[in-house]
């Protein structure tokens, strides 16, 4: 988190986020992105191996949408934000919602 | 148009002189939509200045930052909670900046590579850049999809259908036979790039 973000309504958020369930990053199926690049995204940027970067590319692309990483609040704010970078439709939330 | 090939430490496609005017044009709009600067009229310091900015230390905001209001916009930069508005605002307080500053600067880099007037019609991408090129072809179809009011992945299929039989709106005919072209470029690029990683030759 670059510096400077740390307000009170921050610092509620990390507590918040630290006794409850952690946070999962999802990323829904668009009409544009190719099946190849979200492979490739999976498979450089989580570092999936090639079977699974696929098997989560078809559950974006025939479920609709898939959870592919999780964990705290500020971890999920990241992995969205290099979704976004990639043009890739991402979006957190609670885990079990 | 050729397919990227992999040639000497670099991808490389075939884009004539016309194809890279028409690109160019298209990646310009999309930093005007993004940054609200029009490439053409920059200087090459100002360019250089502006795709450096993309390395820039995280700039720091303590006002909210509104979503966008154009769709495509928006699509380029989501809101990243459907349910917390508060998440979304914050996570747009803290990253949408950075994002934005990013995706011009990447555009200004492949307009600069199209505009070239000294380039003969290779378009030439060093394996490193191969990743922020694949990227922005994405940010640049996006918002041409957006345009085209596809939302379906049918419709996306039927865009294919459309390039090839043109209809009478001159147009929605050019944006479908970019977009396809695009389409076709971004997946030879990253074909070749998903080959290489595969392969382990990421770090040569």
């Amino acid at each position: 988190m670059p510096a400077g973000t740390s307000t009170q309504e921050r610092e509620e958020t990390r507590e918040e986020a630290a006794v409850a369930d952690p946070w999962v990053t999802i990323v829904w199926n668009d009409p544009v992105n190719l099946m190849t690049y979200v492979t490739y995204v999976f498979e450089t940027y989580f570092g999936h191996p090639h079977a699974k970067a696929e098997k989560l590319m078809r559950q974006v692309h025939e479920e609709g949408r898939a959870a592919v990483s999780s964990g705290s609040l500020e971890q999920m704010e990241v992995d969205v934000e290099a979704m976004h970078g990639f043009g890739l439709w991402a979006t957190l939330q609670r885990s079990g919602q | 148009m050729r397919a990227f090939k992999e040639r000497r430490g670099a991808f490389v496609a075939r884009v004539g002189r016309d194809e890279r005017e028409v690109l160019a044009s298209l990646v310009a709009d999309v930093a005007e939509l993004l940054g609200g600067v029009r490439l053409e009229g920059l200087g090459r310091a100002e360019l250089d200045a502006l795709v450096a900015s993309g390395d820039d230390a995280p700039r720091l905001r303590t006002a909210p930052v509104p979503a966008p209001d154009d769709p495509a916009v928006r699509r380029l930069l989501p809101d990243a909670s459907r349910e917390n508005p508060e998440v979304s605002a914050e996570f747009r307080r803290l990253t949408e900046d950075d994002l934005r500053a990013r995706k011009v600067a990447r555009l200004a880099r492949l307009w600069s590579d199209l505009s070239d007037p000294a380039g003969d019609d290779a378009l030439r991408v060093p394996l490193d850049r191969a990743p922020e090129v694949a990227a922005t072809f994405t940010d640049v179809r996006l918002v041409v999809a957006e345009r085209l009011g596809v939302t379906t992945d049918d419709d996306a299929e039927r865009l294919y259908e459309e390039a090839a039989r043109p209809g009478t709106d001159a147009t929605r005919h050019y944006l479908v036979s970019v977009y396809a072209a695009l389409t076709w470029l971004q997946e030879s690029l990253v074909t070749l790039m998903l080959e290489r990683h595969r392969r382990g030759d990421d770090d040569d």
